[in-house]
């Protein structure tokens, strides 16, 4: 059973290009190497309540609960039946697809977007849409056999045993079985003496064994509750403090090396110039500053276009004349780093009225400057895009613009079809950059000389 | 293929384009504009971009709305490049951030005037770059009599003589009425050196005569075709752009 589909531990990374594979610095988001908490303990002995006090008490955006439930295998029409007659043994390790869940959990260690099943209890079936998780920090997979599979113990940060007494599990399960999950009392009870009184001494109990602590009497025991958050907030800061060193390490070069060729500076003409001179005077009123902006991020969206891929297309002119011209190859779409990618949008209609545009929300931390992922929402098929423009007003440590690319290849999308467009760049970051990711082209307005605040989004939109 | 009517036969230079990072195989072929020897003629950069956008006008299947869209896009690169040309004085200004920043301030009223009907319709491509311009109109219609261009109406700011002028009309065959209408702005006292002529699509016969007759006065246009047919049409041209984009 373990040997299963024999996935080695470190999933490779297929979308790497051949030839860069050498030359490209390795840049690590703070998703990947996620902390996984293991949450078991008898049916009923209060894992579910448990874990989202833990979720409670850390008060991040970033953890997420995992239930082990989503993991119960399919079932064949012959244990259907069985399910349906409160026969098959749900609370036995055969119930669970630990295979499936390895990979998930192997797909997130990877910092990789992942795919959880949806099982229903009613149905006793996996239903069609899976849930997506990607980019969690923290991760509680809570389930009686949490602690079974020696492939996720492996994986996990932190084993943790629910203790609870017996009567208390049984009462426990009957009222939630009854109520959510549309059994009757005969049933539930019928099931514990069959299937889950057995098994718990045989499987649940065993797990003790390999456990890092045991909590008895679940959230009330606020000493183990805050030892667990304690251990990780601990985890979090170094993952943080190891993130913004890798950051940093980054830069490495920046002052002497050349800019990539992929680096492409909107020409400064003078137009260019006046434009800029207005944008970047701090007298220039509201309306002209928007209109300026909006003008310039048009020249810089046309400039950014020219990298998208073109075919060759031969069309006939009202007079009967050919012409051997071109064609866009396919959907050109954007996505917005938020707040200060928006400042690009009006450009971008004026330019691409109908361009499928996704959204992501990074903002760096107030204290410690490191950027993190608060929110994204992709257009579903991005992968398939023949272009993405990745939009920010402005780039400076490159930290925000580093995890943008990240997510979006992340889901698929091939570097060299990602054009990062920024009205304004610093070295650093475009170092950064191109060291990670070599095959992005990056179109900036104007190079500046090194970390600048975000003024560019509070000036256009005015807070 | 040599399905094109009689006599022209000249075919425009063809070339490989994208941005310099691709090498020549990973870039498309397209036919791109034919070279001038004239230096008052500014050509926008043949990028990919701008050939798709003049296949999307030229293509005698693109229907209205999108003649329209698609022109309007590359009229603004062409009223951008334009105002390149216009005078600057240097000036120094303090950033949101507290930094000074050494630019430039815009010098000299400008004016549009358009050749009236297709020129109209680059007149929201040049307000979507300055707003609030002023905008005169000239109307110059072929005489039926002598078949030359005849000179109809014309409405133009009052100070126009102290003003740049930015001549609108998309389409440059021969030049006649450019000709004209520069003609006009000469008589109210616009030295040639401060007008620009704007267009989309030139032919080599149109800027020579410009070039002769108007050796200081700067073209702007996105593309030189490879010449006229007998009826003085641009080949191979996008048909009558009036037409496309008001009423056919």
């Amino acid at each position: 059973m373990n040997s299963g589909m024999g996935l080695s531990p470190i999933i490779p990374d297929h979308r790497d290009g051949e030839d860069t594979i050498a030359k490209r610095a390795h840049y690590s988001p703070p998703w990947a190497d996620v902390s996984i908490i293991g949450v078991a303990g008898s049916s009923g002995s209060g894992k579910t309540t448990l874990s989202h006090a833990i979720v409670n008490s850390l008060n991040l955006p970033w953890v997420v609960i995992m239930s082990m439930d989503s993991f119960y295998k399919p079932l064949d029409p012959e244990s259907s039946k069985k399910a349906f007659r409160n026969e098959y043994d749900f609370d036995a390790p055969e119930a669970i697809d630990f295979d499936e869940l390895v990979n998930c959990l192997r797909d997130l260690k990877a910092g990789k977007r992942t795919k959880i099943p949806n099982y229903s209890f009613e149905k006793h079936a996996r239903l069609e849409n899976s849930t997506v998780i990607y980019s969690p920090h923290v991760l509680i997979l809570e389930g009686i056999f949490a602690l079974h599979d020696p492939r996720v113990l492996d994986l996990m940060d932190m084993r943790i045993y629910c203790e609870a007494d017996a009567d208390t599990c049984l009462s426990r399960r009957i009222i939630r079985d009854v109520r959510d999950r549309g059994r009757d009392v005969e049933g539930c009870i019928k099931q514990w003496f069959a299937f889950v009184k057995p098994n718990f001494e045989n499987y649940v109990q065993p797990q003790k064994n390999v456990a890092d602590i045991i909590v008895p009497r679940g959230i009330e025991n606020r000493v183990a509750m805050s030892m667990v958050t304690q251990y990780i907030e601990r985890r979090l800061l170094e993952k943080s403090t190891r993130h913004r060193a890798a950051l940093k390490s980054l830069e490495r070069g920046y002052d002497s090396e050349p800019l990539s060729d992929r680096v492409l500076v909107l020409p400064l003409t003078p137009q260019l110039r006046g434009m800029s001179t207005i944008i970047q005077d701090i007298d220039t009123s509201s309306e002209d500053f928007v209109f300026y902006f909006d003008r310039l991020s048009c020249l810089l969206l046309e400039l950014a276009l020219n990298n998208a891929q073109f075919k060759e297309h031969v069309i006939e002119t009202p007079q009967g004349h050919n012409y051997r011209g071109l064609t866009g190859k396919g959907e050109v779409s954007a996505v917005v780093v938020l707040r200060g990618g928006a400042t690009f949008e009006a450009g971008l209609r004026r330019i691409i009225p109908d361009c499928r545009t996704g959204r992501v929300l990074i903002q760096s931390d107030v204290r410690t400057g490191e950027p993190e992922l608060h929110y994204l929402k992709l257009p579903n098929n991005i992968n398939e895009h023949d272009t993405v423009l990745l939009l920010d007003a402005q780039m400076s440590s490159g930290g925000s613009a580093l995890m943008a690319v990240q997510v979006l290849v992340d889901h698929g999308v091939p570097q060299n079809r990602i054009v990062f467009v920024t009205y304004s760049a610093g070295r650093v970051g475009v170092h950064r950059l191109t060291k990670v990711f070599p095959e992005v082209t990056i179109v900036v307005g104007s190079m500046v000389a090194d970390f600048e605040e975000r003024w560019v989004e509070k000036r256009y939109f005015r807070c | 293929m040599s399905d094109q009517p009689a006599k022209h036969s000249q075919v425009g230079p063809t070339q490989c384009v994208g941005p310099d990072y691709r090498t020549e195989s990973q870039k498309p072929v397209a036919t791109v504009s034919t070279e001038i020897e004239y230096d008052n003629v500014i050509t926008l950069p043949q990028t990919p971009q701008l050939i798709a956008l003049l296949t999307m006008i030229r293509d005698r299947n693109t229907d209205r709305a999108d003649f329209i869209f698609y022109s309007n896009r590359i009229i603004r690169l062409l009223v951008e490049e334009g105002l390149n040309h216009l005078p600057i004085v240097e000036q120094t200004v303090t950033t949101p951030v507290g930094r000074t920043y050494a630019g430039l301030q815009f010098q000299g009223k400008i004016c549009g005037v358009s050749i009236m009907r297709a020129g109209e319709s680059m007149e929201q491509g040049l307000r979507d770059c300055c707003r609030s311009v002023r905008i005169g109109k000239i109307l110059i219609q072929r005489d039926e009599e002598t078949s030359m261009p005849k000179l109809f109406y014309d409405k133009l700011p009052e100070d126009i003589a102290d003003r740049w002028v930015l001549l609108l009309d998309p389409m440059f065959a021969t030049g006649g009425s450019a000709i004209m209408a520069v003609d006009v702005l000469k008589s109210r006292g616009v030295p040639e050196e401060r007008i620009l002529f704007l267009n989309l699509i030139a032919s080599p016969q149109g800027i020579k005569n410009f070039a002769t007759q108007f050796p200081k006065l700067r073209v702007v246009t996105a593309f030189v075709d490879q010449g006229l047919d007998e009826k003085n049409y641009i080949i191979p041209g996008l048909g009558d752009f009036g037409d496309r984009y008001y009423t056919m």
